[in-house]
């Protein structure tokens, strides 16, 4: 079971800007890429630390707190597969972003 | 007897291993510890410890003309001994 | 917060990371105390878990590589010594960590 959360109005979400959004009061960061969203958990797989103002070098999103590299599209973190960032399906529907969360 | 030095971190397990370990051979030697030195002087040591082709990590031990890395007793032993 | 508390949270964050990367803590307890008491330490001082016996220099990058759990920048060398360099983290099925010796960088890339 899932639950597609609205979360931001498309119009607010600049690209390639990492926004931090809460659906259901989860911590989730939305990027907007081109026509794409991506949606992947607000925490870092190393110390939680919010990747919200982690730096952005394509599908790239670096923490900001220790340098930690994740995949956006995966959420993968580059330097050991084994770890990662939960990521969350997002869509846009009627100019908003909804991000499915499982129930 | 050979000039032993003992390039250390405080907070080092295997660096306090290693200055035990020449305590108890009763060889002499001179520690000094990295995370105590001024930043020039860590710059020094650090560049040291590179042209030995050794990264950054502790303990970073001189026995004689020789250098090794990490705790390691054979290693010290083999090295003492060494003509 | 106490040193003694943030040391068992350091404890808590990273067993579920180097548990997926193949490691745990070191079986050692006394080892484990004292490594994880300097880690908490540097935190503390610093703001960042550094590992205890690498130095950090003035390159940020750099310094980076070696905040504990380094274990991912440093795969190929600590797989090679079944266990992290300062001997917090080893590998699964180590149980007796003393047998275990510490194999410079240099030597483990020269094999």
């Amino acid at each position: 079971m899932e639950h597609a959360a609205e979360a931001i109005e498309l119009s607010k979400l600049a690209g390639g800007i990492p926004a931090a959004v809460f659906p259901l009061g989860l911590p989730v960061l939305l990027i907007r890429l081109g026509a794409e969203v991506f949606a992947l958990e607000n925490r870092c797989a190393h110390l939680g630390c919010p990747l919200a103002g982690g730096r952005l070098d394509g599908y790239l999103l670096q923490c900001p707190c220790h340098d930690w590299r994740f995949d956006i599209r995966d959420g993968r973190f580059i330097d050991a597969p084994e770890l990662a960032v939960k990521t969350y399906a997002a869509e846009i529907k009627d100019g908003k972003v909804f991000v499915r969360i499982p129930l | 007897m050979k000039k032993v030095t003992i390039y250390a971190l405080s907070t080092c397990l295997w660096c306090r291993k290693t200055k035990k370990y020449f305590e108890e051979k009763k060889v002499p030697f001179k520690a000094v510890d990295y995370d105590k030195q001024d930043e020039d002087s860590q710059e020094k040591m650090m560049e040291e410890m590179r042209a030995a082709g050794c990264s950054g990590s502790f303990p970073f031990i001189r026995i004689g003309s020789d250098c090794t890395q990490g705790y390691d007793p054979d290693e010290f032993e083999k090295l003492l001994n060494k003509q | 917060m106490n040193a003694q508390a943030r040391k068992e949270a350091l404890r808590f964050l990273f067993t579920p990371i180097v548990d997926r990367l193949g490691y745990k803590f070191t079986p050692a307890e006394e080892d484990a105390d004292f490594l994880l008491e300097q880690v908490a330490g540097l935190e503390a001082q610093t703001g960042i878990p550094y590992c205890p016996c690498r130095a950090r220099t003035r390159d940020r990058a750099e310094n980076m590589r070696i905040v504990c759990p380094c274990i991912p920048f440093h795969r190929a060398h600590y797989d090679a010594m079944r266990r992290c360099w300062c001997g917090l983290f080893v590998h699964k099925d180590v149980t007796d960590p003393d047998k275990l010796r510490q194999i410079p960088e240099s030597k483990v890339e020269n094999r």
